[in-house]
């Protein structure tokens, strides 16, 4: 899969409503909504809870179909991409950091690393050594051979945010990354992503109500019911 | 890797599922190893006797579960067909041997002893019968009964002197004791009868020959040549018996695909978030389905494993408290039950990969 050389728009969202149900028991999750984001930025996406953050990072990441709307991933249609296609593009070039991490408890910390370069077609000893290099550049080496539950909130983020970006991906989608963590980690983590957004030249979308990390997003759309009220 | 870890990180299941699924597995080589014994039992006898033909009454194809009498005036006209080298009697009777107040049934089998065919197949202790006084029981029989040689059995009012043991004369229902052919046919009272004559010819190339004379001469009897007739009574045994032994080795494979699409299932769908994390993270469909196959595999061997480690102590066992229980395993059943079991855990695995279209990307975000 070919990756981005430069600064280039990555996704963009033209009029996208997204409506969950149908008559009286629908829910409009997302209205209208058009935005756009490139690599070498960290785009913030700030509203309450429900308000829209989550159904607009899925719908960015392909996992859902937009009602109406149109919205481009990598410029192409997102519509126009196979199942197969969509999960090869999760693999080789998205990176996703989930609100309480996610890790998978029954691996080490090398392996779940190391699962995600396994998804871009790397053997498991090229994965792991892979890994642990990546371990390496954030610190956390001694960790590689612990279990998740065994780990503070704090090395647990850090973990999250090199298996978001293991693959290299031009694009990191982060959930709420900072929900469960003191403001010190919570800024460590965005700082992380700030940093590989601005020295890799990636695109990083963050969804968080946190109004403390407004200061590292270059840019920011308010979400409210669904419904864009502000790009700044 | 990530299966093995799954698996793991539920020891106590684990370890009911593999003990679960090894005791389908022994019970699978158990039966075929009983199946395998009672086999050989039923028809050693007649492999072990070999002889150019087998002639018996019109209709009657095999031993086991057919009657056949022929009279002392047919074997004489057998005997004077030009080609016929000698003859040699059969005669098989169910009969009581009595021990303390109650009978136990043999299938005695009567024989001339100067002929040295028709007699036990092997003999493990003592000596073959040479007179009207005595008998040779199976080994089985005479562990389960405690009967050994020098004691002396009492059949109706006979009193014969146990003078060797057999093997290969179990036929799990039944086990074959052997005295001479003139004593049983004094104790049935029917001097000269015999069930089937044992048939050696002067050249084995005139054997086509001889059968035609025998059937054009004497056609109210029945001609075999020695693999037809071995083949007839492995037919017969396993008439009787297959349909049983399919029967119970069925249940324990559906029982064994039950417990494992159960644990693969629960599995999975207490791991749902992890598998929607994967399949968020880009996980091909291959890898999710591989994973399920691997787990089901590893189960399924590692079951095997401790099955065949249990097993032949555990038969042991049995042999001892049950003697006419006489198994026989070979690497080969042994490998042909692996095999089956290997594809009903990839039967139950396959059962299992269904459940993981249920599992929703969107499930990592909620």
């Amino acid at each position: 899969m070919k990756k981005l050389e430069d600064s280039t728009r990555v996704v963009r969202l033209s009029d996208v409503s997204k409506i969950f149900g149908s008559d009286e028991h629908k829910t409009v999750a997302l209205q209208n909504v058009s935005c756009d984001a490139s690599s070498g930025e960290l785009l913030l996406v700030l509203g309450p809870s429900g308000s829209g953050k989550t159904t607009l990072l899925t719908l960015i990441a392909g996992l859902l179909k937009p009602t109406s709307g149109t919205i481009s991933l990598f410029g192409k249609n997102i519509e126009s991409y196979s199942v197969k296609e969509l999960q090869q593009i999760r693999a080789m070039r998205m990176g996703f950091i989930f609100q309480t991490f996610l890790l998978i408890d029954s691996l080490t910390v090398q392996e779940n690393v190391g699962v995600v370069l396994r998804f871009t077609g790397k053997i498991r000893r090229e994965a792991h050594r892979q890994a642990l290099r990546l371990l390496e550049q954030f610190h956390i080496e001694h960790l590689a051979k612990k279990f998740p539950r065994t780990l503070s909130q704090g090395e647990k983020q850090r973990v999250a945010v090199a298996r978001a970006i293991a693959n290299e991906g031009d694009l990191i989608i982060a959930d709420e990354p900072t929900g469960c963590l003191e403001s010190k980690q919570g800024f460590e983590i965005i700082q992380l992503l700030k940093t590989y957004s601005r020295d890799q030249n990636r695109c990083v979308i963050v969804g968080s109500h946190d109004l403390r990390i407004e200061e590292f997003a270059d840019r920011i759309l308010r979400l409210e019911d669904g419904m864009l009220m502000e790009s700044v | 890797m990530y299966a093995v870890r799954t698996l793991r990180s539920q020891p106590l299941r684990l370890m009911l599922t593999i003990g679960g699924i090894a005791l389908c597995v022994i019970l699978m080589f158990f039966l075929f190893a009983v199946y395998r014994g009672a086999a050989d039992g039923s028809v050693e006898y007649i492999r072990q006797n070999r002889t150019d033909l087998w002639v018996l009454q019109r209709y009657a194809t095999n031993i086991l579960r057919g009657s056949s009498l022929v009279s002392a005036f047919q074997g004489r006209k057998i005997q004077q067909i030009p080609g016929v080298k000698s003859i040699s009697p059969v005669l098989f009777v169910l009969a009581a041997i009595k021990k303390g107040d109650r009978d136990r049934t043999v299938f005695l089998t009567g024989f001339d002893p100067e002929k040295n065919i028709g007699g036990p197949p092997h003999l493990a202790a003592g000596r073959n019968v040479s007179n009207d006084k005595e008998i040779v029981l199976d080994r089985s029989f005479a562990a389960k009964f405690k009967f050994k040689v020098d004691d002396y059995v009492q059949i109706q009012e006979h009193s014969l002197r146990v003078v060797g043991i057999s093997t290969g004369t179990n036929a799990f229902v039944i086990q074959y004791a052997f005295v001479t052919v003139r004593f049983l046919q004094t104790m049935i009272g029917f001097p000269g009868i015999a069930t089937c004559y044992l048939v050696e010819v002067d050249e084995k190339n005139a054997l086509a020959e001889v059968t035609s004379k025998i059937r054009r001469e004497l056609p109210r009897l029945e001609v075999y040549d020695h693999e037809t007739f071995l083949e007839n009574n492995i037919q017969e045994m396993r008439s009787g018996f297959l349909p049983l032994l399919y029967t119970v080795a069925a249940i324990g494979g559906i029982v064994l695909t039950v417990i494992l699409s159960l644990l693969l299932t629960v599995n999975i769908l207490e791991r749902r978030k992890d598998f929607a994390v994967l399949k968020t993270l880009g996980s091909p469909k291959g890898f999710l389905r591989w994973l399920i196959i691997e787990q089901a595999l590893l189960i399924s061997s590692a079951a095997c494993v401790v099955a065949l480690i249990i097993f032949f102590p555990l038969v042991q066992m049995i042999e001892k408290i049950s003697p006419e229980v006489s198994t026989k395993s070979t690497v080969e059943q042994i490998i042909a039950v692996v095999i089956v079991v290997e594809i009903m855990s990839l039967i139950s695995s396959f059962l299992s990969i269904r459940r993981l279209r249920s599992i929703y990307l969107m499930e990592a975000f909620l």
